[in-house]
C-alpha cells in the first residue's frame, strides 16, 4: 500500500466517524429543539434550572456519531459514561433523591393548618386519569397509557420514575414532555383559571392560616408516611423520601443533613437528571409519531389537571360556610409544579385585588399535589407493573 | 456511654441477623425429578435425579453453607460448598443440584441419591443446621422422567401447592427454568380486556388517591384539635386559670389579618415614634458546635515543602 493510499484510507475512516458524515435531518431537528429549550430558559426565564440541563443534554445526546463503531459514547451503549449516569434515570433512583430534596425544602405548614386543602391536590389528579382514558382510546397499551398519563401530575421526577418502570421505551419523550409543560405552567394555567372562575370568586379572601406548632410539623411526615404508604406501598420510594426529607427539615436536630438534601444533593441530582434526560432524546429513538402523541396527551393531561383543581374548589365551596370559602384561584396549584403554580395563583389573585395574597393558601394544595401525584403513581405501578 | 454503644451494637447485629434470615427464608424447593432416564443431562453427560431450588426474593441470594438433605435425622447431610460464585442465585431465578451421590464432581452434585418407588423427603436447612427453610415429600408414585413441581414458582405451602408434571399439555418439565412461562404482563392483559376505556382504573385510582389524602386530612384535623386543646390547657395552667375562663379571653373569630396588622402598626407608631432609625449595632455571637465530621483539621493538609 502506498503512503498516499494509507493516508487517504485512514482519513476516510475518520470522516466516517465524524458527526458531519453521520448526521441526518432528525439530528438537526433535535439539536434545534435543544437550542430552543436553552433559549427559553435563558431569555424567557422558563424553569432555567430544568431547561438548561435538559436543553444541553439534548445537544449532547444528538451529536451524530457512528453507532456501529462501538465507541461506547452513546447514552444507550452499555458501559459508556453517559450510560452510567443514565442509570439513575433508567433504574429510577434519581427521582426519589429529588423527592428527598423537595421534602427538605418544603414547609407543609399551610397544609397542616388547613388539611381540607389536601383534597384539592387529590382532585387535580383527574388530569392523570383523563389522559389515561384518552391514551387508551388512541391505542396505547394500559401500561404505556399509565406512564404517559402521569405527565398530568406535573411532577417530573414522578413521571420519570413511573415511566422507567412501566414504559422505559417512552421515558425520554415523557420526561421531556413533563418538564416542558412544567416550564410552561405560567402560560397554560392563567387562561384556564380565568375561564372557569367569575370575578366575584377571584376576589374571595381566605382567612389567614393558623400558626402550626413544631410538634405538628414533626408529626406530619411520620403520620403522612405511615398513612399514605399503608394505602399505597408502591409509592414508597417517592413518598418515603419526600417525608424523610421533611422530617430532616422539621426535627431541628439534623439541620446539616436537611441543608445538604435541599441544596447540594438536589442540585447535583437535578444536573444529572436534567442532562441525562435531555441526552436520552436521541433522534433515532425520540422522533417518532408516538412522541407527538405523548406531547399532545401530556398537554391535555395538564389542562384537565389544572381545570379539575379549579372546578373542584368551586364545587367544594358549595358545601363550605360563607366565612370559610376557598378562592378557586388556588385550585390550579393542585398540580405538583412546586412552587410555580402556587405563585401563579398568588399573582392572579393580586391582579384582581392587590391586597389578596394567596401564596400561602396555594402552597397547601401545591404540596398536596406532590403527595397526590406520588400516590397516583404508586396506584398505577401497583395495578400495571 | 459504653452501655449505649453496646446496645447499639446489639441492635445492629440483631438487624443483620434478621435481614440475613429473611433472605435465606426466601429459598424454595421448586421442582424435583427422582428418576431421570432420558431427561435433563448434567455436565458429565449423565442422567441423574435433580432438585431445583428457587430464589423467591427480589434480590440475589447467596446459598453457600445452607444444607440440603434427604434425612430428617441428619440435617447437615450436604452443605452447599463455600467459595463458588455460582452459588449466588439471581433474583427470582433457579439453580439445580444433582442427587447423584457424587460430591466429588463439583458444587452442584450432592452426596445422596433419591430412591425411586418410595417417598423421598427433601429438606433445606439454614447455615445453623437447625432452621428448616423448606421441605417437600416426593410421592412414591412419581413415574420416571416426570417431576414433582410447584404450580407457581416458589409459591404456596403444603401438598396442594405441588403437582406432578409429565411433559404433556401445559405440564411441561422445566429444569432450571420457570414453572410457569409468562410471555405477557397478566395485569396489563387483564386491564386491556376488562377495562378498554379506562373508567374502572379512573374510578379505582381516584378513589384510592382521595381516600389516602382524606385519611391524612382527617388525621391532621384531629391532631390539630388535640394540639389546640393541649396548648390551651398549658396556657391555662401557666395563667393559673381554668380552661373555661381562658376560652372567654380568646380573640374573636372575626379577627382578620388586617385588624392585627393595624393594631401592630398603631402600637409601633405609639411606642417607637422616631423619624430616624436608631443606630444600634447588635453583634450576635455565632456559635458552632464542634464536630469532627466538619473539622478542617481532617479535611486540609499542609502544602508539601521542598
Amino acid at each position: 500500500m502506498q503512503f498516499s493510499d494509507f493516508l487517504l484510507s485512514n482519513l476516510e475512516q475518520f470522516w466516517h466517524l465524524t458527526g458531519f458524515y453521520n448526521a441526518t435531518w432528525e439530528h438537526f431537528v433535535m439539536l434545534a429543539v435543544g437550542l430552543f429549550f436553552i433559549w427559553l430558559a435563558i431569555k424567557k426565564d422558563f424553569e432555567p434550572m430544568l431547561l438548561v440541563p435538559i436543553g444541553f443534554g439534548m445537544l449532547i445526546g444528538n451529536i451524530p456519531f457512528n453507532a456501529t463503531a462501538g465507541l461506547e459514547i452513546g447514552i444507550y451503549e452499555e458501559g459508556s459514561v453517559l450510560n452510567i449516569l443514565y442509570n439513575g434515570v433508567s433504574a429510577g433512583w434519581y427521582p426519589p433523591l429529588i423527592f428527598l430534596g423537595i421534602g427538605a425544602m418544603t414547609d407543609f405548614s399551610a397544609l397542616i393548618a388547613n388539611p381540607k386543602l389536601m383534597l384539592i391536590g387529590a382532585a387535580a389528579q383527574f388530569g392523570i386519569f383523563g389522559a389515561y382514558m384518552v391514551a387508551l382510546l388512541l391505542g396505547f397499551a394500559p401500561d404505556q397509557a399509565g406512564a404517559i398519563a402521569i405527565i398530568g401530575g406535573a411532577d417530573g421526577p414522578t413521571a420519570i420514575f413511573l415511566s422507567s418502570k412501566l414504559a422505559p421505551n417512552l421515558m425520554g419523550a415523557i420526561a421531556v414532555s413533563a418538564y416542558s409543560y412544567m416550564a410552561l405552567v405560567p402560560v397554560i394555567q392563567p387562561p384556564l383559571m380565568r375561564l372557569f372562575t367569575t370575578k366575584k370568586e377571584r376576589l374571595i379572601k381566605m382567612r389567614p392560616a393558623r400558626a402550626v406548632s413544631q410538634n405538628e410539623k414533626i408529626i406530619f411526615p411520620i403520620v403522612g408516611l405511615l398513612l399514605t404508604c399503608f394505602v399505597v406501598p408502591s409509592g414508597l420510594p417517592l413518598l418515603g423520601m419526600l417525608f424523610f426529607g421533611n422530617l430532616l427539615r422539621e426535627c431541628g436536630v439534623c439541620n446539616r443533613l436537611a441543608k445538604t438534601a435541599s441544596n447540594a444533593l438536589t442540585d447535583i441530582v437535578t444536573i444529572l437528571l436534567g442532562m441525562t434526560v435531555g441526552a436520552s432524546t436521541q433522534a433515532s429513538e425520540f422522533l417518532t409519531a408516538q412522541t407527538i402523541g405523548i406531547f399532545a396527551l401530556g398537554f391535555m393531561a395538564f389542562i384537565i389537571a389544572s381545570s379539575s383543581g379549579v372546578l373542584f374548589v368551586k364545587l367544594f365551596n358549595l358545601v363550605l360556610p360563607a366565612n370559610k370559602k376557598i378562592n378557586p384561584l388556588i385550585g390550579n396549584a393542585g398540580v405538583s409544579a412546586v412552587p410555580m403554580s402556587a405563585r401563579i395563583s398568588n399573582n392572579l389573585g393580586l391582579e384582581y385585588d392587590p391586597s389578596n395574597y394567596l401564596l400561602m393558601h396555594a402552597m397547601g394544595p401545591n404540596v398536596a399535589g406532590v403527595i397526590g401525584s406520588a400516590v397516583a403513581a404508586g396506584v398505577l405501578l401497583g395495578f400495571l407493573a | 456511654m459504653k452501655k449505649k454503644l453496646l446496645l447499639l451494637l446489639v441492635a445492629v447485629v440483631a438487624c443483620a441477623t434478621v435481614v440475613s434470615a429473611q433472605g435465606r427464608r426466601g429459598l424454595r424447593i421448586n421442582e424435583v425429578m427422582v428418576q431421570n432416564d432420558s431427561n435433563f443431562v448434567d455436565d458429565y453427560g449423565c442422567h441423574s435425579a435433580w432438585v431445583e431450588l428457587f430464589n423467591s426474593t427480589f434480590a440475589p441470594l447467596e446459598i453457600s453453607s445452607v444444607y440440603i438433605t434427604n434425612d430428617k435425622n441428619n440435617p447437615k447431610k450436604y452443605p452447599v460448598p463455600l467459595g463458588d460464585v455460582n452459588t449466588e442465585i439471581p433474583s427470582r431465578q433457579h439453580i439445580i443440584f444433582w442427587a447423584d451421590g457424587q460430591p466429588a464432581r463439583g458444587t452442584f452434585h450432592m452426596n445422596f441419591e433419591l430412591i425411586p418407588g418410595q417417598d423421598n423427603w427433601i429438606g433445606v436447612y439454614d447455615a445453623d443446621g437447625l432452621t428448616l427453610i423448606d421441605e417437600v415429600t416426593i410421592p412414591a408414585s412419581l413415574l420416571p422422567n416426570t417431576t414433582y413441581a410447584r404450580k407457581a414458582d416458589g409459591e404456596g405451602e403444603g401438598a396442594e401447592a405441588w403437582e406432578v408434571r409429565d411433559g404433556n399439555g401445559d405440564k411441561y418439565v422445566t429444569p432450571s427454568s420457570n414453572n410457569i412461562i409468562k410471555d405477557t404482563n397478566s395485569k396489563v392483559e387483564m386491564f386491556s380486556e376488562q377495562d378498554e376505556n379506562g373508567f374502572a382504573m379512573t374510578i379505582m385510582a381516584m378513589g384510592i388517591v382521595f381516600s389516602a389524602l382524606l385519611l391524612l386530612c382527617i388525621c391532621f384535623y384531629i391532631i390539630s384539635k388535640i394540639g389546640e386543646r393541649v396548648s390551651k390547657h398549658n396556657k391555662a395552667k401557666s395563667h393559673g386559670a381554668k380552661l373555661r375562663e381562658l376560652a372567654k379571653e380568646e380573640r374573636p373569630e372575626h379577627d382578620s389579618g388586617e385588624e392585627i396588622a393595624a393594631i401592630a402598626m398603631a402600637l409601633h407608631e405609639h411606642l417607637d415614634t422616631h423619624d430616624q432609625e436608631n443606630t444600634i449595632l447588635t453583634i450576635n455571637k455565632v456559635k458552632r458546635a464542634y464536630s469532627p465530621w466538619s473539622s478542617k483539621i481532617y479535611g486540609l493538609r499542609e502544602v508539601p515543602r521542598r
